[in-house]
């Protein structure tokens, strides 16, 4: 965890609403796992106030990041960005996985595509099902080994126990107050087609604001086996099966 | 050096400025970014004598530079934490300041008891109630002095720190934070409902720093400033208008290395102002109070050039 410069190289717009920014890191940066995120402060002032939550979807090398963002502000090559992290802890690949099952609920995949490229790289299958409001996203912008499901909603999720009895490991993110509805169900799916589901077998990533990134500011608390723990340092993906949902 | 004197013991902070409640977690939280030597203290997030769950639902809206943010003040209880985390206030080099938040004042009186006679506990700092009256702070720091021998903080809430600071100070309050982040609402944009919590931003700033003109003028215990300091200037400015330390809040978690800057600034910056040399290398930022004037007031008028003499 540090706080350092980095530089946005390049800023490519793939698609009217997603830009990636191409962005040179401190090498401690360039470290980052899927799942993980950073801190970003792109300008002096202070409005926006609180930093961006940049998550990075490939490495292009040690020092260079891809990172993808909405499109509704725009970035300048050369600008210098202040960064924090990584936050969080990475969500690791299953060992001998083949297929990886994504799923992404009402939000951008983004915070799944670190993961995507890392699956395809190791010669993986990856579905990646956007549900209600994420199936706006652009799915030109995305490698196209990945096999993508649009579904208007979890319940109408046609090939849903086909898929979800398929996967090696499933990685499902939607945002809050959403989350927890999805993730309960989804829970609740894999435990009724899964005979016994392995701990490792499924990870939800909890995309809530993030101000410190520490640990420190208690904004970011999820409950894990009793206690609450921040999602910055032990998350932002947690074992399905570890998280009290639902209250 | 600032000494906060109660009886006996005696908070000796060697740099005048620390983190505020809230912003810095139970201890170690933020020792990758911020040197734990950084600061004259370490103030801890608010402890209550029964732990507290996290608040349910969005906890942070964003704000035209600012911040909302509604945790609902999770701790695992007094006790637990001490437990949890005395080692690590124990090895800190700076003094550890336990801040309190009780509804009552008999739950005061637990924490304020079980807090005295730990050693690795220099000092309490008492969070009263937003809307506390002169009779409530007397209650609460009263039951607090009654059981420990600890210097106390009270800190004030922003809207009634004239009011009460007084009173506060009668019951044996050894200084005054001024003043706790006011509370406000904002819409979540995602689940469109109205949350409320402490908001946090640059414009707190010139809020705070007239409370504590007012009150550094009618009390006479340290008072020590907070609210919407971002910049070493922020600061200065409030200890030009009579406070004797700072505390930094959510400039931590956005620009944490600026915490850095503002301490060596303050510790430095002012002996390097004081003998109106040059501007401090840390930071860039300084500029000269002569110089700012000139920035800010109008030129005067060009002199008329002189008349011709006519040659001869």
């Amino acid at each position: 965890m540090q706080e350092s410069q980095a530089i946005i190289e390049r800023v490519r717009r793939v698609a009217p609403t997603v830009l990636r920014l191409e962005v040179a890191v401190h090498r401690a940066h360039g470290a980052i796992g899927g799942g993980q995120l950073l801190l970003a402060r792109v300008a002096e002032q202070y409005d926006p106030y609180l930093r961006e939550m940049w998550q990075p979807i490939a490495r292009r090398s040690e020092t260079q990041l891809i990172i993808e963002r909405p499109a509704v502000r725009d970035y300048t090559p050369g600008a210098t960005v202040s960064l924090i992290g990584p936050v969080g802890k990475p969500v690791p690949l299953r060992e001998g996985g083949r297929a990886l099952l994504l799923v992404a609920a009402e939000a951008s995949p983004t915070a799944l595509l670190f993961l995507a490229n890392a699956a395809l790289a190791k010669g993986a299958a990856v579905a990646l099902v956007l549900i209600g409001a994420a199936g706006r996203y652009p799915v030109e912008a995305l490698p196209q080994e990945i096999e993508v499901h649009r579904v208007g909603d979890y319940a109408i999720w046609p090939e849903r126990d086909r898929m979800l009895t398929w996967a090696d490991q499933v990685v499902a993110t939607a945002p809050p107050p959403l989350d927890t509805p999805i993730y309960v169900r989804l829970a609740e799916d894999l435990k009724r087609i899964r005979l016994q589901p392995p701990p490792e077998l499924a990870t939800v990533l909890f995309q809530m604001p993030m101000p410190c990134g520490v640990g420190a500011c208690q904004a970011c608390l999820v409950r894990i086996g009793g206690e609450d723990v921040p999602a910055c340092t032990d998350g932002p993906g947690f074992n399905l099966f570890s998280v009290k949902l639902g209250g | 050096m600032l000494e906060i004197f109660a009886g006996k013991q005696s908070l000796r902070l060697a740099k005048p400025i620390m983190n505020a409640a809230g912003v810095m977690g139970f201890g170690g939280e933020y020792n990758k970014l911020i040197p734990p030597d950084t600061f004259g203290a370490f103030v801890t997030n608010p402890l209550t004598w029964r732990g507290l769950r996290a608040a349910e639902g969005m906890r942070v809206a964003a704000l035209d530079s600012g911040m909302l943010i509604h945790t609902g003040l999770p701790n695992p209880g007094l006790q637990r934490a001490v437990q949890r985390y005395g080692a690590r206030w124990a090895n800190s080099p700076i003094p550890v300041i336990v801040h309190v938040a009780a509804n009552t004042a008999d739950e005061l009186t637990a924490c304020a008891g079980y807090l005295d006679g730990i050693d690795k506990v220099a000092a309490l700092e008492v969070g009263l109630a937003d809307h506390a009256t002169h009779r409530e702070a007397r209650l609460m720091i009263g039951a607090a002095r009654s059981r420990t021998q600890l210097p106390i903080l009270a800190r004030l809430p922003l809207y009634q720190a004239g009011q009460i600071a007084a009173a506060a100070v009668e019951a044996g309050a050894d200084a005054l934070v001024v003043a706790a982040p006011p509370r406000g609402s904002a819409r979540d944009p995602i689940s469109g409902r109205l949350i409320g919590g402490r908001v946090y931003g640059t414009w707190l700033k010139a809020l705070a720093l007239r409370a504590v003109g007012w009150v550094a003028r009618n009390v006479h215990v340290p008072i020590i400033g907070s609210g919407g300091i971002h910049t070493p200037d922020d600061a200065r400015e409030f200890l030009e208008a009579g406070a004797r330390a700072i505390q930094l809040d959510s400039v931590i978690w956005i620009r944490p290395s600026m915490a850095a800057l503002i301490a060596e600034d303050l510790t430095v910056g002012m002996m390097t102002r004081a003998a109106n040399s040059l501007a401090d290398d840390m930071y860039t930022g300084y500029i000269d109070p002569a110089a700012r004037r000139a920035q800010l007031l109008p030129s005067p008028p060009p002199l008329p050039p002189p008349p011709t003499l006519p040659e001869d």
